[in-house]
């Protein structure tokens, strides 16, 4: 379970507050979807969650299964199960997309207490892995995301957390750059690890992705902090009515 | 240059001491001239320094505040083994080996016979054999910088290779100089490299020490590389050092017409490694490749001093040079291209890059594009950047341990450099050393 509580953050370099008392409980085997204007920090929460460390948590704690991650490093959180699919993925020039995939693979499976897998075993598990997002693995030869599309991208993202097995599950905005079919198939991509010791939080601006990733419970992030929170039928709500009734009460 | 100003102690040790070893040092009559000659250019020079344009950032006569005793007919005992340790992931490669331990050739360490229809000869030998001053010769250009005086003066030994007309040789042909014993000393070689009319070879040099060595020493190689027309070259020099060594190596290259050269410098672990190399176009549409990676910690100083000289139409060069830069060290690129009048459609680019590890450590870059003719294509660029922290951040959201993501990143770094080598088991072990370097284990 994620319980997220009292969470305020701010730029570490400035004293811009970003998150201003967030509370929030994921229980595992949801889906949570976080909804929310721009700007309004939601990628800042979900960086805040992976240990980034341009931010500051000034006051609150998150707890994944009853322990604080905070004083964590970002890879001690991968290993406990935290996974963030990025906003924007980075390119990591000369460094292809095997190597990184198979390091990152077997230093959590290490950090885990799993066996390593061997070369044989993990390209057998990366092809058929890659094959379901339908993304070629010719195309993981090359550097990391290295002049790949949007799309691409994205793809990549849920191909990584395929490999590590996370059981958070933070996906930010997953599905903006994505085409209509690849949507459809990174959706599965995704549904295929809803499970009942997973938690997933997925940030969207978009309906359309809940009618394939359907959601536990809907929250509205604005101005730092949550401001409403309903079942699915609530992003369809928004849909409508936008941000607008959130607009004043904030900060 | 200035006569009047103070000697140091190392230029008078080297200057004064060439009196007491001159009649011990191999070649005939006309061999001890050309060394007098080059002592007496040396004394009068002396060891470059700041103010001297080329070495404006490696003041040598600061740094090399001694001069060790020469060695000559330096007869260490060390065994095969020792050398392939030596070598590091090198020492795997099964290739002709020409090996001299503190300067001088040593026969029963040496293989040659991998490299059937090529001539390697040792300079003693050739020396020994009567050959006159000729074979020391490089162009007037190179031979009158004082430090190549300096290695004309006191020059022990060599490899001297000629790839006839139309060979083709696969194997590449590592010369090996190793430092050995704990006596530091002072070794000068000069080495030959004639690649004939449509010949093909791979040349490496490797500077290196046994276990046990003292970490102290002082090296000067001089190599003069001539490719006929349509000769192909790949020249690979290493330096894998111990730390405190003063490494100066000077390469001057002659392209005829259609020649395709591609050289490369690893260099890691030397105190202070000069790596200069001038490249003559002397013929239409040569091609040169020049790149390389430096590793360099604590106060260690890599300086790579180009000049590239078109004289010709059509030539095309390309420069790539990757420098990893921890604690106090420093790295020194200087890339000077001329394209002369006549070299019309002359196609160079040239790029520096350095990883800075540290706030403490420097790099000093210096493009320099001298263009006489109006029909050119000509760029250079030169960053100096610490490891991007969003990467790092990326990798470590993977799972990847801060140490890991770094070394990932570094690695990934000059292996864009590393992987100009062509040569495949070259290639991956270099890449290896590179990273038993980025561990920090010595070799
Ligand atoms: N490292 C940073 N430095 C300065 N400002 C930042 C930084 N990170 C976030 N911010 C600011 O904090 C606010 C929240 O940004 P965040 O990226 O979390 O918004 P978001 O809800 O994800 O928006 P979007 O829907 O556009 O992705 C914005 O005003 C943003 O400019
Ligand atoms: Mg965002």
């Amino acid at each position: 379970m994620l319980e997220i509580k009292n969470l305020h953050v701010k730029i570490a370099d400035e004293d811009t507050q970003i998150l201003k008392g967030i509370d929030l409980v994921v229980p595992k085997g949801e889906v949570h979807a976080i909804m929310g204007p721009n700007g309004s920090g939601k990628s800042t929460l979900a960086y805040v969650l992976a240990g980034r460390e341009d931010y500051e948590v000034t006051d609150g704690d998150i707890l994944w299964n009853g322990e604080s991650i905070l004083e964590m490093e970002p890879d001690e959180r991968a290993a406990k199960g935290v996974f963030l699919a990025f906003q924007y993925p980075m390119e990591i020039p000369g460094v292809a997309g095997l190597t990184f995939l198979r390091t990152a693979t077997n230093a959590v499976r290490k950090k885990r207490g799993q066996a390593e897998l061997t070369t044989p075993e993990f390209m057998k598990v990366v092809k058929e892995r890659a094959g379901k997002l339908n993304i070629d693995v010719e195309m993981l030869k090359r550097p990391v995301n290295v002049g790949f599309s949007g799309g691409e991208k994205k793809r990549s993202e849920i191909l990584q957390m395929a490999m590590l097995e996370p059981t958070l599950c933070v996906l930010d905005e997953t599905d903006s750059g994505l085409d209509i079919d690849a949507l459809k198939v990174v959706s599965e991509g995704v549904n295929a690890l809803r499970s009942p010791d997973r938690a997933m939080l997925v940030i969207t601006h978009y309906q359309r992705l809940l009618d394939h990733i359907v959601p536990d419970r809907v929250h509205v992030l604005a101005h730092g902090k949550i401001q409403k929170t309903g079942g699915k039928e609530l992003a369809l709500e928004l849909e409508k009515s936008g941000y607008a009734e959130f607009g004043e009460k904030a900060a | 240059m200035n006569v009047a100003v103070m000697k140091t102690k190392a230029e008078t040790g080297f200057t004064e001491g060439f009196e007491r070893v001159v009649d011990t040092l191999p070649g005939g009559p006309n061999v001890a001239a050309l060394r007098r000659e080059a002592i007496g250019q040396f004394a009068a020079d002396g060891l470059p320094h700041r103010r001297v344009e080329e070495w404006k950032y490696t003041d040598l006569r600061n740094v090399m505040k001694d001069a060790l005793p020469p060695a000559i007919g330096d007869a260490t005992r060390i065994t095969i083994a020792d050398v392939i340790v030596a070598l590091g992931p090198l020492g795997r490669m099964e290739v002709p080996r020409v090996v001299l331990v503190n300067g001088s050739y040593r026969k029963e360490l040496s293989n040659t016979e991998a490299a059937a229809g090529v001539s390697v000869v040792a300079l003693s030998t050739l020396l020994a054999g009567g050959a006159d001053a000729k074979v020391f010769g490089v162009e007037a250009e190179c031979a009158r910088q004082s430090v190549v005086a300096l290695n004309t003066a006191y020059a022990t030994d060599g490899v001297v290779v000629d790839v006839p007309d139309g060979v083709t040789l696969e194997a590449p042909v590592f010369i090996v100089h190793v430092r050995a014993g704990g006596v530091a000393q002072f070794a000068a070689s000069r080495n030959r490299v004639r690649v004939g009319k449509g010949a093909r070879a791979t040349i490496v040099e490797v500077f290196a020490h046994v276990p046990g060595a003292t970490p102290d020493g002082q090296q000067s190689a001089v190599t003069a590389v001539d490719l006929d027309e349509g000769g192909q070259l790949a020249h690979i020099k290493i330096v894998n050092d111990a730390g405190r060594i003063t490494h100066l190596s000077n390469w001057d290259v002659t392209l005829a017409k259609s020649a395709d050269y591609r050289a490369f410098h690893y260099t890691a672990g030397a105190g202070l490694a000069r790596n200069q190399m001038r490249v003559v176009y002397a013929g239409a549409n040569a091609k040169a490749d020049i790149s390389g990676a430096f590793l360099a910690r604590v106060g260690e100083h890599v300086d790579t001093t180009l000049l590239v000289d078109h004289a010709l139409p059509g030539g095309v060069s390309r420069e790539l040079f990757k420098g990893v830069l921890q604690d106090h060290a420093r790295g020194v690129f200087q890339g000077k291209v001329i394209v002369r009048p006549d070299a019309q459609k002359t196609d160079g680019k040239q790029m520096a890059q350095a990883l800075m590890l540290s706030e403490d450590a420097e790099f000093d870059s210096k493009p320099e594009l001298e263009i006489y003719a109006d029909d050119v294509v000509c760029g250079h660029g030169s960053t100096s950047a610490a490891l991007d922290t969003d990467l790092l951040f990326y990798l470590r959201a993977r799972g990847i341990p801060l140490e890991a993501a770094r070394a990932l990143l570094i690695q990934s770094f000059v292996g864009e450099a590393i992987d100009k080598v062509e040569n495949p088991s070259l290639r991956d072990a270099l890449m290896e050393q590179a990273q038993i370097w980025l561990l920090g284990h010595e070799a």
